[in-house]
């Protein structure tokens, strides 16, 4: 592709739109500080930068129209970032006379406070243009998920029942594509927010050629090296799973219809598998492990030594994290008195290993106010169903390890109310085999594993082939 | 004077003479220059502003092994891998591929050939078809081939990632490039990055411990569990599983446990002497090993025996005590893994089945090291996971390579046996438990296996993945050497995300 001289220049708009921006801010800074007599040396000076910022702004209102010729950008926007940024230059120029007429004396703080406000709504105009309106506020809001402005879909019931394009295909694009290529922004002159812009295609031409995917360029791009240059969504873009592609090329195979319904379209079986999968509910989000969602303040640190004393080792867990894992893998002497040490922490406490300690009931009426704990190892300890049952205050557990205990059936059964229990590792323990099915009749959402595997013995896993005597 | 207390005396003074010697004149020129020198070179590099804000751990030389903060919150606390040394074969294994029998004693076509290398195959060698039978298995409905009757059991527990390809088709490179990210010698392991960035959760144990078995090294040597770059501390341990489990471990006869601790006492403050005189880091680091390798020498035999273990247990394994096998070594990995060790890697050698003799034969010497290996690491997983272990542990199994699905014919003639030869493009390796999915497959090969046409993915790709189970960023994790950042991946690595529960 051989860039014309007029986009060429278009293109060093980016660039030199930092100049002005520099330069007439600093303006503003002199402009302000020189009102004080200690500064007053700047002030020969301030002509001088203001014709330089004035000259580069003209150049990259200049610049900017050429790059805004090439239609990339969303219109509305792009008229609003333009004029601002033409009144930056006109409002600069103006700022260059007045002061040069020493005109300005008196309102030197207004002029200079207005133009640095119009040089910061053109900048963030722009800034909308590139990276997308919420880019700057983007960061503040960690707790939603990133990939941002998706909206949220309703699971679909019955993928055959749906519209392949408005369901399956849509969907896609959204996620992966919209970005660069719907309202807000047409890189390449290409929209696929729309079915009659799907069609219509971009600057090289029509994307889709229906029943042929692999002349359809929406799929070569995506196919090609993500080192190749057309290659599509850029290399440091999310990129489109196996799946998304497999049933994108499914739908330009079968012609790319809009208004078919999926069942009225031939499948493969590995395209029905995979339409299969969307009926499940929106995909889980791929949860951190095992952590309330409440972020809390700092443990007491002499709280965390007086556990370490002790050989426990305590941590948080991860960076810029307060939650805490404790684990008593390397502990050494400790008892049902100690456990006292762990209510300091209780509220940062998460994780706690306790297994293999001499532990008993008594220990879990401490145990039973670290509500926090959505990972807990008993295994191997002295607890039976009377301290077991204690434990149905920790309302945020979701692994219970209670391996090698006294346990039975009953003692489980008082955890019914932990709507959050996912696993449940009941291996070694005195629940009876006949009251198994009632425990998992219990646990509908949960695991329970009651472990106790064994391999069979095969004639084969002692036998060893030999060689046939005579090979050659 | 005890004889401890004289013994004690003795020693210190031995010491003291060693450091008058020390103070000649030359060291007094030496040492008030360098001090000089040190002092502006030091103060010049910090203003330099040496960036290490990406690298998480600080390495502490005193404590180079207390647990460590991983990015964010890990899946993953502790990982077996499983390293099949040599390559088996994923023809015979996991990838089945009825095409190929079509073609068996076929030439293999010109266009599969042209601008491959391979390590032994000349001239146009015979498509070789699948030696064993393959069946669906589990909801997940994977293929296994017969040669894994006990593993079939369990497909419904891992991931299996079919299209792993490498750029290394020799042993020693291959092996390098799998475990440290690079095929030459020099770079840090996987297990020493693991345990320089997370430390070890039992001061009394190594945090990254290595068994091998199959009667040979892996050909790269000990340099895939070596630490590189990184702080020595980091390399891993290799434990035997028959005999002491580390050599000299044991009090010489005549030296009970007291006198052991008050040399070991002697010898410490001698060394803190030293420190206080040089201030040299890697002297606190020998002095925190030797009191480690005091604790070692209770708790490393306990942790080592499996005699202790019921029998049931030994039946789940296949494992006979006091004798090397890989069953043993499997078995080692889970107590050590229960114990807090954060890294176990075994080696197993024996898979090169070229063909060359019959141990090496694809449908003799193969068959065995596959009824050695099904077993036990079936019992792996199903005992990690009713111990409630499997949550938090990552259990990777694989070659360095695969196999081709060529026959080798080394040097343009016929081998005596039925084998393969070493390929690059494709081959199979499988993950379970730590926040790996479930009864999972990524990835496909074409009709015969012989190159990835979707979801390809490199050792770098593995190890990205490794990493993030474990809490890593690994574009994030670095360590500075020689001037710039260095992490495991170098500037690979995409984490298989499909994989990911």
């Amino acid at each position: 592709m051989v860039l014309s001289i007029t986009e060429f220049i278009g293109h060093l708009h980016p660039v030199l739109v930092h100049l002005p921006i520099g330069i007439l801010l600093l303006a503003c800074l002199f402009l302000l500080l020189s009102q004080k007599q200690k500064f007053a040396y700047l002030r020969p000076v301030i002509s001088m930068i203001l014709l330089l910022g004035f000259l580069c702004a003209i150049a990259t209102c200049v610049t900017g129209y050429l790059l805004s010729l090439a239609g990339e950008y969303e219109e509305g926007l792009v008229s609003l970032h333009q004029w601002s940024g033409i009144s930056v230059a006109f409002f600069s120029g103006l700022t260059y006379l007045l002061h040069r007429k020493n005109r300005l004396v008196k309102w030197q703080m207004t002029v200079a406070v207005l133009l640095a406000i119009l040089i910061l709504t053109t900048g963030h105009l722009g800034g909308s243009l590139t990276h997308g309106s919420d880019y700057l506020s983007k960061p503040l809001h960690f707790h939603e998920d990133t990939t941002g402005t998706a909206k949220i879909r309703k699971p679909i019931a019955d993928i055959q029942q749906a519209w392949v394009y408005a369901d399956v295909v849509a969907p896609i694009l959204e996620k992966k594509c919209y970005s660069c290529h719907s309202a807000t922004k047409q890189k390449g002159k290409l929209r696929l927010d729309q079915a009659d812009l799907i069609i219509k295609g971009g600057k090289d031409g029509e994307v889709i050629v229906p029943g042929k995917s692999t002349e359809s360029i929406l799929i070569k791009r995506i196919l090609s090296s993500r080192e190749e240059e057309h290659h599509m969504p850029p290399k440091e873009k999310p990129q489109l799973s196996e799946q998304e592609t497999v049933l994108l090329q499914w739908w330009i195979d079968q012609g790319a219809d809009f208004l078919k319904k999926v069942k009225d379209i031939p499948q493969t079986e590995k395209v029905k598998s995979l339409l299969t999968d969307l009926q499940k509910a929106p995909v889980e989000k791929k949860s951190s492990p095992m952590l309330p969602l409440q972020p809390v303040e700092e443990a007491n640190p002499t709280a965390i030594q007086l556990l370490k004393d002790k050989g426990i080792v305590v941590i948080p867990v991860a960076q810029n994290s307060h939650f805490l894992a404790a684990n008593f893998v390397a502990a050494t002497d400790f008892h049902d008195a100690d456990i006292r040490l762990l209510l300091p922490i209780k509220n940062q406490l998460v994780w706690l290993k306790i297994g293999s300690t001499p532990i008993t009931d008594s220990a879990m009426i401490a145990l039973s106010q670290c509500t926090q704990l959505t990972e807990l190892q008993l295994d191997h300890t002295f607890i039976t169903d009377k301290g077991l049952a204690l434990l149905k205050s920790l309302e945020n557990l979701q692994s219970l390890n209670l391996v090698g205990t006294k346990i039975t059936s009953a003692g489980v059964l008082s955890l019914t109310s932990l709507k959050n229990l996912r696993n449940l590792y009941l291996f070694q323990t005195q629940i009876d085999k006949k009251d198994w099915n009632s425990l998992l009749k219990a646990f509908p959402k949960a695991t329970l594993d009651s472990g106790g595997y064994s391999i069979p013995y095969i004639k084969t896993d002692t036998q060893v082939v030999k060689a046939p005597k005579t090979v050659y | 004077m005890t004889q401890k207390e004289l013994r004690n005396q003795q020693l210190l003074q031995e010491a003291n003479e060693r450091t008058a010697q020390f103070f000649t004149r030359r060291h007094f020129l030496k040492e008030s220059a360098m001090g000089f020198g040190a002092l502006a070179l030091g103060s010049l590099i910090g203003g330099c502003g040496f960036d290490t804000a990406g690298s998480v751990s600080t390495f502490d030389p005193a404590h180079p092994l207390a647990p460590k903060l991983p990015m964010f919150p890990g899946k993953a606390k502790s990982v077996i891998y499983l390293h099949m040394a040599g390559a088996p074969s994923q023809l015979e294994l996991f990838d089945f591929k009825p095409d190929l029998m079509k073609l068996n004693g076929q030439d293999c076509p010109q266009s599969l050939l042209e601008g491959k290398r391979f390590a032994f195959i000349r001239g146009v060698p015979k498509m070789l078809g699948p030696q064993a039978s393959f069946k669906q298995y589990g909801q997940s409905r994977a293929w296994i081939s017969e040669l894994l009757p006990h593993f079939s059991t369990i497909v419904d527990e891992v991931s299996f990632l079919k299209a792993v390809t490498t750029d290394q088709f020799n042993h020693a490179p291959a092996q390098l490039l799998m475990h440290s990210g690079s095929p030459r010698l020099g770079r840090p392991s996987l297990g020493s990055w693991v345990t320089y960035g997370l430390g070890s959760e039992n001061q009394n144990l190594p945090g990254f411990v290595v068994l091998t078995s199959g009667g040979k090294f892996p050909d790269a040597g000990k340099s895939v569990w070596g630490s590189g770059f990184l702080p020595s501390v980091y390399q891993g341990v290799q434990c035997r599983s028959e005999g002491d489990p580390v050599l000299f471990i044991k009090d010489p006869q005549g030296m009970d446990r007291d006198l052991r601790k008050a040399s070991i006492d002697a010898i410490n403050a001698v060394n803190e002497q030293e420190y206080s005189e040089y201030h040299d880091p890697e002297i606190l680091s020998r002095i925190s090993q030797y009191e480690m390798a005091y604790r070692m020498q209770i708790s490393v035999p306990g942790v080592m025996n499996i005699n202790d273990e019921p029998d049931y247990i030994h039946e789940m394994y296949g494992t006979e005590p006091n004798k090397a096998s890989l069953a043993n070594n499997i078995l080692l990995a889970r107590k050590l893994v229960e114990k807090g060790v954060r890294f176990v890697q075994l080696f197993d050698w024996g898979w090169d089945s070229h063909g060359s003799d019959a141990n090496l034969a694809i449908d003799i010497g193969f068959i065995n090291k596959c009824r050695q290996v099904d077993k036990p690491m079936t019992a792996l997983i199903l005992d990690l996971k009713q111990r409630g272990l499997l949550e938090d542990t990552l259990v990777v199994w694989g070659g360095e390579f695969g196999r081709t699905p060529m026959q080798e014919n080394r040097e343009g003639k016929q081998n005596p046996f039925k084998g393969r030869d070493h390929h690059v493009d494709a081959f199979t390796i499988w993950m379970a438990g730590g926040g790996i999915k479930k009864g999972f497959c990524h990835g496909e090969t074409d009709e015969i296996g012989y190159s990835a046409i979707s979801g390809k993915v490199t050792p770098y790709d593995i190890q990205a993945t490794i990493l993030n189970q474990l809490g890593f960023d690994h574009e994030k994790f670095t360590y500075q050497f020689q001037g710039r950042p260095y992490r495991l991946t170098d500037v690979h690595g995409k984490l298989i995300d499909e994989i990911i529960a």
